[in-house]
């Protein structure tokens, strides 16, 4: 078990992540800094009860995560699985690969024009059960198993969500190329 | 598309994600050898992954590490009174 003593130690390195990921989940920068605040409060808290040499990054996002849900989704709690419907797989380069006279590095190109607002704006579009995974697994890194232990849900959940919500990602990513002028003239 | 070009777009994430099976990504690997098409897409994909990890992420304000600390001090002085 752990000591609480060696908390901060442990920790505050996780902190800077443990915010970004609230700010994308409330998409608002005060709430994210109470969630993460709650969050060091409540991990704090259980310290003693953390195993020690097991993986606590996940175990402070699933706090992270619970302590969002708790916060801010209890008017919303039904499933957005409808909201998304049917993608075509390999969405965004299909999509730019239809532009006239794209080559496959062109293709590739286009990506280097997404700068940081753009794909913050792609992530926080996401629908909620969407959002979560993709955010977990393309930001911040964690595996399949460590994702379906953080959110609770099974690992072939977590694999068809990150798979719609990548391409839901990608029409977004799609949809404001085109608004901005990235991938070249509209059709 | 082929069957083999089928599979490629079917696994294309438990690839690039390292959650794949031995078998699925041997089959892969062979198949983007001699798939110019598949091969386009892997790698458009692979780099659209390192474009949302490295431009996804947000930093917080210096502020918000001092009052994390200070939270914890506080929290800390409070239950060492309730010892005492």
């Amino acid at each position: 078990m752990a000591d609480q003593a060696n908390f901060e130690r442990d920790a505050m390195e996780y902190a800077p992540q443990l915010y970004s990921a609230a700010l994308r989940m409330t998409r608002n920068p005060a709430d994210a800094e109470d969630v993460v605040q709650e969050t060091f409060l409540k991990a704090y808290r259980a310290y003693n009860t953390f195993q020690e040499g097991t993986n606590l990054k996940a175990w402070l996002y699933r706090i992270l995560t619970n302590t969002y849900i708790n916060k801010y989704r209890k008017q919303q709690r039904r499933p957005s699985e409808v909201e998304l419907g049917e993608l075509q797989d390999l969405y965004l380069y299909r999509r730019l690969g239809e532009e006239a006279g794209a080559t496959h590095s062109a293709e590739t190109e286009v990506l280097e024009q997404f700068v940081d607002v753009n794909i913050i704006e792609a992530l926080e579009s996401l629908p909620e059960n969407f959002r979560m995974p993709v955010l977990l697994a393309d930001v911040e890194d964690f595996s399949y198993k460590e994702i379906a232990e953080i959110l609770d849900i099974p690992i072939g959940t977590v694999m068809s969500r990150l798979h719609r919500g990548r391409k839901a990602l990608q029409r977004k990513l799609w949809n404001l190329a085109q608004e901005r002028g990235i991938a070249g003239s509209a059709p | 598309m082929t069957n083999a070009c089928e599979h490629a777009v079917e696994y294309i994430y438990q690839y690039l994600d390292d959650e794949i099976t031995f078998v699925h990504r041997s089959r892969i690997r062979w198949h983007l050898r001699n798939c110019n098409a598949c091969c386009g897409a892997y790698e458009f994909e692979t780099k659209l992954k390192a474009v949302v990890r490295e431009r996804g992420r947000s930093e917080p304000s210096p502020e918000l590490l001092t009052t994390l600390r200070a939270l914890i001090e506080e929290e800390r002085a409070n239950s060492d009174d309730d010892v005492s």
